[in-house]
């Protein structure tokens, strides 16, 4: 026990750090669903063919990959530039943090542009076609009639994607980002206990995608309370 | 700055050296994972709590904890323990091959048997009652009514998680395999040129799921062949 005490608090502050890059990339992630799915839906080929090439690319590639081309491509990038400034710089990255977090929002925003795909499509065509009727401009029958109606259909997908969001964020320690499982390395060096230190991690992941899950089902009886009366 | 298109073609054989252990990998840990997940199915289905919990248990830790976490808790982490270090696993768990198959079948198994419960799940009861009253017994109803329709119901959600099996051996990486991935990272570390190098790795990659894709499709039709089209 006396092994643990004294790093509960790296542990603390890398689970923080892991609160930060989900709630970042859940953003992110969100942004390319809905731009990527509005391109699916959209009547434009070259959007379709651009949105579906990213939708096969990112789905078809490992996590792991796609962060690791984002933070030593960036770097070489950045590197060449800065060097064309100062010839003396022999290094520059992207903070693992962005690049972590823009690449597991890209994976994850390619699900959800699928997820959200399918919920536009689940909203009856009649409440689009009485919002044309009225006179109202397509953006405001975007935010106004699709949206608050699609959400409810793409929640229960929309709650794994979150899941496997949340446990991508274990990959960015591989390029150096302090969260928990490089805290765990860090521990596992002094203390000479894996296990143990290995083990809090998954507690505390399994902590917070409990605390996921019960949300994301709160939210679906909360978005179906409707249907639930009619019973 | 240069990106070269030729050092992308030219990488490609390179990576071939890794795709037989990334292969490898992926097919003992599916294999091993189905068996798993059918254990675990029968166990959750059962009706019996004491074979019920341990098997909710295991899908509920197993699917809320990164695999990453999960390769290091038995690579790093089990040899902590001196039990471990003396046991007949021991041979499986020493080596870094033995621990990306543990972790990964484990892994596995908890996400398939839930696909499964799905599949069994959507089989309609109608049918039960009518193999009930043909006088069938509970295991023939079992393997001859449930099974063949189960598995067409549960062929879309398993060929998404074999793509994503496909996609969790690049982690294999980070426990020292020269896996695809590994393979990968090594030649960028000799010739630091990542987007070349790891393009060509996910040009691989996206060949592979784009097989396991068609394969699952054509394999769906098959099983389909009673429902007109």
């Amino acid at each position: 026990m006396s092994d643990i005490v004294g790093w509960l608090d790296d542990y603390f502050w890398g689970a923080m750090v892991v609160l930060r890059v989900f709630g970042v990339s859940l953003l992110m992630a969100v942004l390319f669903g809905l731009i990527g799915s509005a391109a699916k839906l959209s009547k434009s080929r070259i959007a379709k063919s651009i949105a579906s090439g990213y939708t096969v690319v990112f789905r078809g590639t490992p996590e792991l990959l796609v962060l690791l081309i984002f933070y030593f491509g960036s770097a070489v990038t950045l590197t060449h530039i800065a060097q064309i400034v100062d010839p003396e710089i022999q290094f520059v990255d992207i903070p693992p943090f962005w690049a972590g977090a823009l690449a597991i929002a890209l994976v994850v925003g390619a699900y959800m542009t699928e997820t959200f795909r399918g919920a536009f499509l689940g909203v009856d065509s009649g409440q689009i076609e009485a919002a044309r009727a009225l006179g109202i401009s397509n953006f405001k029958t975007f935010v106004y009639v699709r949206i608050p109606q699609m959400w409810r259909l793409a929640l229960p997908n929309f709650g794994n994607h979150m899941l496997s969001l949340m446990k991508d964020t274990a990959l960015i320690s591989v390029i150096g980002l302090e969260e928990i499982v490089f805290v765990a390395e860090i521990a596992t060096t002094v203390t000479v206990k894996p296990f143990t230190m290995y083990a809090i991690v998954a507690v505390i992941y399994l902590a917070i995608t409990t605390v996921i899950t019960l949300v994301v089902s709160g939210l679906e009886k909360y978005s179906n309370r409707h249907l639930e009366r009619a019973r | 700055m240069s990106f070269d298109i030729m050092l992308i073609v030219d990488s490609i054989p390179k990576m071939l050296v890794g795709i037989g252990l990334t292969l490898h990998l992926l097919l003992l840990s599916t294999v091993i994972g189905l068996i798993l997940a059918i254990i675990t199915l029968l166990m959750r289905i059962s009706g019996r709590w004491y074979l019920a919990w341990p098997a909710m248990t295991y899908i509920y830790v197993f699917r809320g904890t990164p695999i990453l976490v999960q390769i290091f808790i038995i690579y790093y982490g089990l040899p902590q323990f001196d039990f471990i270090r003396e046991s007949f696993a021991w041979p499986v768990l020493r080596a870094p091959f033995g621990c990306a198959v543990v972790a990964l079948s484990l892994n596995a198994g908890a996400y398939v048997s839930e696909i499964m419960r799905g599949g069994v799940l959507g089989v309609d009861r109608g049918l039960h009652e009518a193999g009930k009253a043909l006088g069938l017994k509970v295991h023939q109803r079992f393997i001859y009514i449930t099974t063949p329709i189960a598995i067409r119901l549960a062929i879309p959600a398993y060929s998404n998680d074999c793509i994503s099996m496909l996609k969790a051996t690049a982690l294999a990486s980070t426990v020292t395999l020269m896996d695809m991935t590994g393979v990968a990272r090594t030649i960028v570390a000799q010739t630091f040129a990542p987007y070349e190098i790891f393009i060509a790795a996910a040009i691989i990659y996206l060949v592979l799921t784009w097989v396991i894709q068609r394969g699952f499709g054509l394999f769906e039709r098959r099983m389909s062949r009673y429902v007109k089209q």
